[in-house]
């Protein structure tokens, strides 16, 4: 094997003098990268000095405590299992997830017909889903004031539709309004309004133009430039050329983060709950202030669900928008469906 | 009467010369065929004629009016179609018309009743009628840039530009759109400037040819002039034999046409 080398002094020296600095440059990276994980090492260290970590007085049998409590025990015969139906009751109780009582469904489905149609009539669709509905309502009312405005200040703030220093107008202004949570920016509407769903509603509104006003901005930074010439080649004026050269070019990718931000804001809109806001997240506040731990955890499941619900639907939306193939039109998808279902049945 | 007068128009990129004292005039009605390889200065002359580009020195006149920015008596058909993936063919040929409306009307698509049949009638004529409402995007490359045709058509130009119209396609897409570029100018009366790269698809289209090579007009002539010597100067030293031979294939059924005879000379 080693004779084999041996034919030309130079290569093997030249090989041996790469294979040296490829050594000093590893033993160098190695070295930096140890010093990088002393450094965050020890800055992890000052940050849990900064909050007592160590000092703190904790009550461990409490928290132990309080942890049975938000997953209560029932026995059927000697086999313990949750007891779902501690938080059943109370989600019923309280009208969590729906506005009349589920039960009525196989006891009197007609009284349960004319109290949804009654709730209909007299508070609306969004009441129907009771406390979670009142949440739903904050986000999606929030994400709807706030779109017009995002649209705007996001275009504007492009670079590509207005030139440099002007559309720093618009952008430093997302950019305060984003530095800004929106569990503060519903402090600032309290003189307003108070802590109720309106001002939560202005809150999720006045977060929704700053954070999806970003993406709408980030987006037109990929637009091709072909269109937007052919826009000027036809003669068209500068709002033309921008609103079918440019945001022709983003229209499904806008639809597709205004439905990621509706999911953000219902989540925004439980936090603001917390806060007195009403919805889930008050409901939350209020019974771990009562120490009723159960009660708490029955609510965190309809939270839960109820998130879920909004991620699933926005989710379908967005993989149609997204589809390459032929989707089916709304009238297609609704006039289509008996025919549909049929078929299906006769396979 | 000229309708496009090109006087020493010289555009220079940092250290780059794309065109240098180029200069000619093109009476209404012509059917012009830029020839040149790739950087021979096609795209920029082209851009300079449109506005899209301003020229170092030099003029450029359309209809006795010195170009100074892109302007509604002159349409572009580009290389990469650059027409709207998300609209529907209909819609793409309607923003031809985008000069002559209002934002608002034009966003609401309130535009009169003529222009949405001079639409219609435009992609008609590029045979796309029975496809108007077909989204953009899922059209193939030859159908896509027939609609950037009727877009042009309907922005009722006196002075058609395509900047390598057909070279994103296969020959068999390449040759029926450079149809349909033809017909269109014809019935229309349009003065029509189009850059290619394919001597086959210049010589059966063309009418009048201006061979570009290193930014300088080395040919400007009728199909008679463009003799195998005239393309050896135009294309240097790259093997033309191929390009013609390329012809002969594709003018097969056609052997009336003078390139038959003209070919294997080289």
């Amino acid at each position: 094997m080693s004779g084999e080398p041996a034919g030309d002094d130079e290569p093997p020296e030249r090989l041996a003098e790469e294979l040296d600095s490829i050594r000093l440059a590893r033993a160098r990276r190695v070295l930096g990268g140890l010093g990088l994980v002393a450094l965050v090492g020890v800055l992890f260290g000052q940050a849990l000095g900064t909050v007592d970590v160590l000092t703190e007085n904790y009550t461990l049998e409490f928290f132990l405590e309080s942890l049975g409590n938000f997953f209560p025990v029932t026995y059927v015969g000697v086999v313990p299992l949750l007891d779902v139906g501690a938080y059943v009751a109370f989600i019923g109780e309280r009208n969590l997830l729906f506005a009349s009582d589920v039960s009525l469904l196989w006891t009197d489905p007609l009284r349960l017909f004319g109290e949804v149609w009654s709730i209909l009539r007299s508070e609306g669709l969004f009441a129907l889903f009771g406390v979670a509905g009142n949440t739903l309502a904050v986000g999606f009312a929030g994400t709807v004031l706030g779109f017009p405005l995002a649209l705007l200040f996001g275009v504007l703030g492009s670079e590509r539709v207005l030139p440099f220093p002007l559309n720093f107008l618009f952008r430093g202004t997302m950019s305060a309004i984003r530095a800004i949570p929106a569990l503060v920016w519903i402090l600032i509407y309290i003189p307003l309004a108070g802590i109720t769903p309106v001002s939560a509603v202005l809150a999720v509104a006045t977060d929704t133009i700053g954070n999806l006003g970003r993406l709408f901005t980030d987006e037109l930074e990929e637009i091709e430039e072909g269109p937007i010439e052919a826009m000027e080649t036809t003669g068209a004026s500068r709002p033309q050329t921008v609103t079918f050269g440019m945001l022709s070019q983003v229209t499904t990718p806008y639809i597709a983060w205004t439905l990621y931000i509706f999911e953000i804001n219902v989540r925004i809109a439980v936090s603001l709950g917390v806060l007195g806001a009403g919805g889930l997240g008050q409901v939350v506040e209020t019974q771990i202030g009562l120490f009723a731990f159960t009660n708490a955890m029955a609510t965190l499941v309809c939270i839960f669900l109820l998130i879920i619900s909004v991620e699933l639907f926005s989710q379908r939306i967005r993989s149609r928008l997204r589809a390459e193939t032929e989707t089916m039109g709304l009238w297609e998808l609704v006039v289509g469906f008996p025919r549909r279902f049929l078929e299906s049945l006769a396979r | 009467m000229t309708d496009i007068t090109v006087d020493a128009l010289t555009k220079e990129f940092g250290d780059v010369v794309a065109l240098e004292e180029v200069s000619f005039e093109i009476p209404e009605g012509e059917f012009v065929v830029v020839l040149g390889v790739s950087g021979s200065g096609k795209s920029t002359l082209l851009r300079c004629l449109n506005g899209l580009t301003e020229p170092t020195d030099g003029a450029v006149t359309v209809a006795g009016e010195e170009v100074t920015g892109p302007r509604d008596d002159v349409a572009m058909i580009f290389q990469q179609h650059n027409i709207i993936g998300g609209l529907s063919a209909y819609a793409n040929a309607l923003t031809g018309s985008l000069n002559r409306h209002r934002f608002l009307s034009s966003l609401l698509r309130l535009q009169d009743e003529s222009d949405k049949l001079l639409a219609l009638e435009a992609l008609d004529t590029v045979g796309l009628l029975d496809e108007a409402r077909q989204k953009a995007r899922r059209m193939s490359g030859g159908q896509q840039q027939r609609v950037g045709i009727a877009r042009a058509l309907v922005q009722r130009p006196e002075v058609l530009l395509a900047d390598e119209p057909v070279a994103s396609l296969d020959p068999g897409s390449a040759q029926q759109v450079m149809g349909y570029l033809r017909t269109a100018a014809e019935d229309r009366g349009l003065t029509t400037v189009t850059s290619l790269h394919q001597v086959n698809l210049a010589r059966k289209f063309g009418q009048r040819f201006i061979g570009l090579r290193d930014g300088e007009k080395v040919f400007d002539g009728y199909r008679e002039g463009l003799t195998m010597d005239v393309i050896d100067e135009i294309y240097g030293d790259i093997d033309t034999e191929g390009m013609l031979a390329e012809t002969d294939i594709e003018q097969g059924e056609e052997p009336d046409r003078p390139t038959a005879g003209d070919g294997p000379v080289a």
